[in-house]
Protein backbone atom coordinates (compact mmCIF):
# COMPACT_ATOMS: atom_id res chain seq x y z
CA UNK A 1 0.00 0.00 0.00
CA UNK A 2 1.17 3.51 -0.70
CA UNK A 3 1.41 6.16 2.00
CA UNK A 4 -1.63 7.83 0.43
CA UNK A 5 -3.82 4.70 0.51
CA UNK A 6 -2.63 3.78 4.03
CA UNK A 7 -3.47 7.25 5.26
CA UNK A 8 -6.93 7.24 3.63
CA UNK A 9 -7.74 3.83 5.14
CA UNK A 10 -6.55 5.03 8.54
CA UNK A 11 -8.71 8.17 8.44
CA UNK A 12 -11.67 6.08 7.28
CA UNK A 13 -11.17 3.81 10.31
CA UNK A 14 -10.68 6.56 12.90
CA UNK A 15 -13.22 9.06 11.61
CA UNK A 16 -15.75 6.49 10.41
CA UNK A 17 -15.72 8.10 6.96
CA UNK A 18 -16.31 4.94 5.01
CA UNK A 19 -14.19 4.09 1.98
CA UNK A 20 -16.21 6.32 -0.36
CA UNK A 21 -15.80 9.52 1.61
CA UNK A 22 -12.16 8.72 2.34
CA UNK A 23 -11.52 8.28 -1.37
CA UNK A 24 -12.83 11.78 -2.10
CA UNK A 25 -10.40 13.52 0.30
CA UNK A 26 -8.43 16.05 -1.73
CA UNK A 27 -5.23 17.88 -0.85
CA UNK A 28 -7.25 20.90 0.30
CA UNK A 29 -9.90 18.92 2.24
CA UNK A 30 -10.00 20.34 5.76
CA UNK A 31 -9.45 17.96 8.69
CA UNK A 32 -9.02 19.32 12.24
CA UNK A 33 -11.59 22.04 12.85
CA UNK A 34 -13.42 21.09 9.68
CA UNK A 35 -14.58 17.51 10.31
CA UNK A 36 -16.60 17.40 13.56
CA UNK A 37 -15.31 13.87 14.30
CA UNK A 38 -11.71 15.13 14.35
CA UNK A 39 -11.30 15.97 18.05
CA UNK A 40 -8.16 15.80 20.17
CA UNK A 41 -8.70 12.10 20.95
CA UNK A 42 -8.95 11.43 17.21
CA UNK A 43 -5.71 13.35 16.63
CA UNK A 44 -4.00 11.17 19.25
CA UNK A 45 -5.39 8.00 17.68
CA UNK A 46 -4.34 9.05 14.17
CA UNK A 47 -0.76 9.72 15.32
CA UNK A 48 -0.36 6.34 17.02
CA UNK A 49 -1.97 4.49 14.09
CA UNK A 50 0.34 6.32 11.65
CA UNK A 51 3.30 5.06 13.67
CA UNK A 52 2.01 1.48 13.67
CA UNK A 53 0.86 1.28 10.06
CA UNK A 54 3.64 3.30 8.41
CA UNK A 55 6.43 1.99 10.67
CA UNK A 56 7.54 5.44 11.74
CA UNK A 57 8.15 7.17 15.06
CA UNK A 58 6.62 10.59 15.49
CA UNK A 59 8.26 12.94 17.94
CA UNK A 60 5.57 15.15 19.34
CA UNK A 61 7.78 18.23 18.88
CA UNK A 62 7.15 17.78 15.15
CA UNK A 63 3.41 17.86 15.60
CA UNK A 64 1.78 21.23 15.36
CA UNK A 65 -1.78 22.16 14.42
CA UNK A 66 -0.76 22.81 10.82
CA UNK A 67 -0.19 19.21 9.82
CA UNK A 68 -3.82 18.42 10.59
CA UNK A 69 -5.22 21.41 8.71
CA UNK A 70 -5.79 19.61 5.44
CA UNK A 71 -5.44 16.12 4.00
CA UNK A 72 -2.62 17.44 1.82
CA UNK A 73 -0.58 18.73 4.78
CA UNK A 74 -1.00 15.42 6.65
CA UNK A 75 0.04 13.43 3.56
CA UNK A 76 3.11 15.63 3.06
CA UNK A 77 4.12 15.09 6.69
CA UNK A 78 3.58 11.31 6.49
CA UNK A 79 5.46 10.99 3.19
CA UNK A 80 8.41 12.93 4.59
CA UNK A 81 8.49 10.73 7.73
CA UNK A 82 8.38 7.51 5.70
CA UNK A 83 11.22 8.73 3.48
CA UNK A 84 13.18 9.29 6.71
CA UNK B 1 -12.19 -11.75 45.91
CA UNK B 2 -11.97 -9.25 48.74
CA UNK B 3 -13.81 -6.44 47.02
CA UNK B 4 -17.56 -6.75 46.45
CA UNK B 5 -18.13 -8.54 43.17
CA UNK B 6 -18.65 -6.28 40.19
CA UNK B 7 -21.35 -6.76 37.58
CA UNK B 8 -21.02 -9.40 34.93
CA UNK B 9 -23.22 -9.21 31.85
CA UNK B 10 -24.28 -12.81 31.16
CA UNK B 11 -26.14 -13.86 28.02
CA UNK B 12 -26.86 -17.56 27.96
CA UNK B 13 -29.20 -20.14 26.46
CA UNK B 14 -31.99 -21.52 28.66
CA UNK B 15 -30.43 -24.99 28.70
CA UNK B 16 -26.99 -25.83 30.08
CA UNK B 17 -24.37 -24.17 27.83
CA UNK B 18 -22.00 -26.28 25.71
CA UNK B 19 -19.22 -23.92 26.77
CA UNK B 20 -18.67 -20.47 28.21
CA UNK B 21 -17.07 -17.59 26.34
CA UNK B 22 -15.45 -15.07 28.68
CA UNK B 23 -15.22 -11.80 26.77
CA UNK B 24 -12.35 -9.55 27.84
CA UNK B 25 -13.12 -6.10 26.46
CA UNK B 26 -10.64 -3.54 25.16
CA UNK B 27 -9.32 -1.06 27.74
CA UNK B 28 -10.56 2.45 28.53
CA UNK B 29 -12.36 4.36 25.76
CA UNK B 30 -11.94 1.50 23.30
CA UNK B 31 -14.26 -0.58 25.50
CA UNK B 32 -17.09 1.92 24.99
CA UNK B 33 -16.56 2.01 21.25
CA UNK B 34 -16.88 -1.76 20.93
CA UNK B 35 -19.37 -2.67 23.64
CA UNK B 36 -22.53 -2.73 21.52
CA UNK B 37 -20.94 -4.87 18.84
CA UNK B 38 -19.47 -7.25 21.43
CA UNK B 39 -22.86 -7.63 23.10
CA UNK B 40 -24.41 -8.41 19.70
CA UNK B 41 -21.73 -11.09 19.24
CA UNK B 42 -22.58 -12.46 22.70
CA UNK B 43 -26.25 -12.77 21.71
CA UNK B 44 -25.25 -14.64 18.56
CA UNK B 45 -23.08 -16.98 20.65
CA UNK B 46 -25.94 -17.62 23.07
CA UNK B 47 -28.15 -18.53 20.09
CA UNK B 48 -25.53 -21.20 19.26
CA UNK B 49 -25.60 -22.67 22.75
CA UNK B 50 -22.75 -20.78 24.41
CA UNK B 51 -22.97 -18.82 27.63
CA UNK B 52 -21.26 -15.47 27.04
CA UNK B 53 -19.91 -13.39 29.94
CA UNK B 54 -18.71 -9.80 29.85
CA UNK B 55 -17.41 -8.74 33.26
CA UNK B 56 -16.95 -5.15 34.40
CA UNK B 57 -13.24 -4.86 35.10
CA UNK B 58 -12.58 -3.26 38.51
CA UNK B 59 -12.65 0.50 38.01
CA UNK B 60 -14.60 0.32 34.74
CA UNK B 61 -18.32 0.72 33.95
CA UNK B 62 -20.47 0.10 37.06
CA UNK B 63 -17.60 -1.18 39.20
CA UNK B 64 -17.63 -0.10 42.84
CA UNK B 65 -13.87 0.29 42.73
CA UNK B 66 -12.22 3.57 41.69
CA UNK B 67 -10.10 3.27 38.56
CA UNK B 68 -7.14 4.95 40.27
CA UNK B 69 -6.96 2.00 42.70
CA UNK B 70 -6.43 -0.67 40.06
CA UNK B 71 -3.69 -1.76 37.71
CA UNK B 72 -3.24 -4.45 35.05
CA UNK B 73 -2.19 -7.00 37.66
CA UNK B 74 -5.47 -6.55 39.50
CA UNK B 75 -7.42 -6.93 36.25
CA UNK B 76 -5.59 -10.19 35.49
CA UNK B 77 -6.48 -11.55 38.92
CA UNK B 78 -10.10 -10.37 38.68
CA UNK B 79 -10.53 -12.22 35.37
CA UNK B 80 -8.92 -15.36 36.78
CA UNK B 81 -11.35 -15.15 39.72
CA UNK B 82 -14.34 -14.88 37.37
CA UNK B 83 -13.07 -17.84 35.32
CA UNK B 84 -12.59 -19.94 38.44
CA UNK B 85 -16.35 -19.85 39.08
CA UNK B 86 -17.18 -21.36 35.67
CA UNK B 87 -17.91 -25.10 35.48
CA UNK B 88 -18.24 -25.57 31.72
CA UNK B 89 -15.42 -25.63 29.15
CA UNK B 90 -14.07 -22.10 28.76
CA UNK B 91 -12.92 -20.01 25.81
CA UNK B 92 -11.42 -16.59 26.53
CA UNK B 93 -12.18 -14.03 23.82
CA UNK B 94 -10.19 -10.83 24.23
CA UNK B 95 -10.16 -7.73 22.11
CA UNK B 96 -7.27 -5.24 21.74
CA UNK B 97 -5.85 -4.39 25.19
CA UNK B 98 -7.94 -7.18 26.69
CA UNK B 99 -5.22 -9.48 25.36
CA UNK B 100 -2.81 -7.89 27.86
CA UNK B 101 -4.75 -9.21 30.84
CA UNK B 102 -6.18 -12.58 29.71
CA UNK B 103 -3.33 -15.00 30.38
CA UNK B 104 -3.83 -15.65 34.10
CA UNK B 105 -7.19 -17.28 33.35
CA UNK B 106 -7.26 -21.08 33.14
CA UNK B 107 -9.09 -21.86 29.91
CA UNK B 108 -9.47 -24.46 27.17
CA UNK B 109 -8.64 -21.96 24.47
CA UNK B 110 -7.90 -18.30 23.78
CA UNK B 111 -9.19 -16.13 20.93
CA UNK B 112 -7.75 -12.65 20.45
CA UNK B 113 -8.97 -9.93 18.11
CA UNK B 114 -6.44 -7.29 17.06
CA UNK B 115 -4.25 -7.54 20.17
CA UNK B 116 -2.23 -4.41 20.88
CA UNK B 117 0.80 -3.63 23.04
CA UNK B 118 0.35 -1.52 26.13
CA UNK B 119 2.91 1.07 25.03
CA UNK B 120 0.81 1.90 21.99
CA UNK B 121 -2.34 2.36 24.11
CA UNK B 122 -0.42 4.52 26.58
CA UNK B 123 1.01 6.72 23.83
CA UNK B 124 -2.47 7.47 22.50
CA UNK B 125 -3.73 8.33 25.99
CA UNK B 126 -0.73 10.59 26.65
CA UNK B 127 -1.14 12.30 23.28
CA UNK B 128 -4.81 12.99 23.94
CA UNK B 129 -3.75 14.69 27.19
CA UNK B 130 -1.07 16.72 25.41
CA UNK B 131 -3.62 17.84 22.82
CA UNK B 132 -6.18 18.72 25.51
CA UNK B 133 -3.54 20.63 27.50
CA UNK B 134 -2.58 22.58 24.39
CA UNK B 135 -6.19 23.57 23.75
CA UNK B 136 -6.38 24.73 27.39
CA UNK B 137 -3.22 26.80 26.95
CA UNK B 138 -0.81 24.57 28.95
CA UNK B 139 2.32 23.05 27.53
CA UNK B 140 2.94 19.38 28.25
CA UNK B 141 4.85 16.64 26.45
CA UNK B 142 4.86 12.85 26.57
CA UNK B 143 8.09 13.10 28.58
CA UNK B 144 6.86 15.55 31.23
CA UNK B 145 3.65 13.56 31.65
CA UNK B 146 5.50 10.28 32.01
CA UNK B 147 7.87 11.82 34.56
CA UNK B 148 4.87 13.11 36.53
CA UNK B 149 3.30 9.64 36.36
CA UNK B 150 6.13 8.24 38.50
CA UNK B 151 4.99 10.43 41.40
CA UNK B 152 1.24 10.84 41.18
CA UNK B 153 -1.89 9.63 39.41
CA UNK B 154 -2.34 11.05 35.94
CA UNK B 155 -5.63 12.06 34.32
CA UNK B 156 -5.49 10.73 30.75
CA UNK B 157 -8.52 11.18 28.49
CA UNK B 158 -10.82 11.06 31.50
CA UNK B 159 -9.08 8.08 33.15
CA UNK B 160 -7.28 8.69 36.46
CA UNK B 161 -4.42 6.19 36.31
CA UNK B 162 -2.09 5.31 39.19
CA UNK B 163 1.70 5.28 38.82
CA UNK B 164 1.55 1.46 38.88
CA UNK B 165 -1.06 1.38 36.13
CA UNK B 166 0.92 3.74 33.88
CA UNK B 167 4.14 1.78 34.46
CA UNK B 168 2.49 -1.61 33.83
CA UNK B 169 0.68 -0.36 30.76
CA UNK B 170 3.84 1.07 29.24
CA UNK B 171 5.59 -2.29 29.63
CA UNK B 172 2.72 -4.68 28.91
CA UNK B 173 3.09 -7.04 25.97
CA UNK B 174 0.76 -9.75 24.77
CA UNK B 175 1.73 -12.95 26.63
CA UNK B 176 1.88 -16.36 24.96
CA UNK B 177 -1.05 -18.71 25.66
CA UNK B 178 -2.12 -21.97 24.03
CA UNK B 179 -4.18 -22.94 22.16
CA UNK B 180 -4.55 -19.49 20.63
CA UNK B 181 -6.19 -18.05 17.53
CA UNK B 182 -5.35 -14.43 16.73
CA UNK B 183 -7.85 -12.74 14.41
CA UNK B 184 -7.73 -9.41 12.60
CA UNK B 185 -10.48 -7.28 11.08
CA UNK B 186 -10.64 -6.67 7.35
CA UNK B 187 -11.65 -8.31 4.12
CA UNK B 188 -10.41 -11.68 2.95
CA UNK B 189 -9.79 -15.22 4.11
CA UNK B 190 -9.36 -15.76 7.82
CA UNK B 191 -10.24 -12.16 8.61
CA UNK B 192 -13.15 -10.86 10.64
CA UNK B 193 -15.31 -8.93 8.17
CA UNK B 194 -15.47 -5.42 9.56
CA UNK B 195 -13.54 -2.30 10.47
CA UNK B 196 -11.60 -1.46 13.65
CA UNK B 197 -14.51 0.03 15.59
CA UNK B 198 -12.23 0.52 18.63
CA UNK B 199 -10.48 3.38 16.80
CA UNK B 200 -13.62 5.29 15.88
CA UNK B 201 -13.98 8.85 17.17
CA UNK B 202 -17.78 8.46 17.02
CA UNK B 203 -18.92 5.10 18.37
CA UNK B 204 -20.67 2.88 15.87
CA UNK B 205 -21.92 -0.66 15.81
CA UNK B 206 -21.68 -3.37 13.19
CA UNK B 207 -24.11 -6.30 13.25
CA UNK B 208 -22.34 -8.10 10.41
CA UNK B 209 -19.04 -7.88 12.26
CA UNK B 210 -20.70 -9.18 15.43
CA UNK B 211 -21.99 -12.20 13.51
CA UNK B 212 -18.51 -12.78 12.06
CA UNK B 213 -16.94 -12.58 15.53
CA UNK B 214 -19.42 -15.10 16.94
CA UNK B 215 -18.94 -17.51 14.01
CA UNK B 216 -15.15 -17.31 14.31
CA UNK B 217 -15.22 -17.95 18.07
CA UNK B 218 -17.61 -20.90 17.58
CA UNK B 219 -15.26 -22.40 14.94
CA UNK B 220 -12.25 -21.92 17.20
CA UNK B 221 -14.10 -23.47 20.11
CA UNK B 222 -14.71 -26.58 17.96
CA UNK B 223 -11.04 -26.62 16.96
CA UNK B 224 -10.19 -26.59 20.69
CA UNK B 225 -12.20 -29.79 21.09
CA UNK B 226 -15.38 -28.30 22.53
CA UNK B 227 -18.44 -30.01 21.04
Amino acid sequence: MTVDSTLRALLADVLGLGEDRAATLAADSGLFGELPEFDSMAVATVLTEMEDRLGIVIDDDEVDGEIFETYGSLLTFATRKVAG
Amino acid sequence: MNAPADHILRIAPAAAPRATVLVVPPLFEEANRTRRTLVLAMRALAAQGFAALLPDLPGQNESRVALVEVDLDRWRTALADVAATIDSPLIVASVRGGALIDHRVRADGWWRLAPVGGASLLRTLLRARVAADREAGHESTLETLQAAAHREPLLLAGNRLSPDMVAQLGAAAVEPVAPLRTAAPGAGDGRIAGTPLWLRAEPGEDAAMAAAIAADIADWSAACGIS
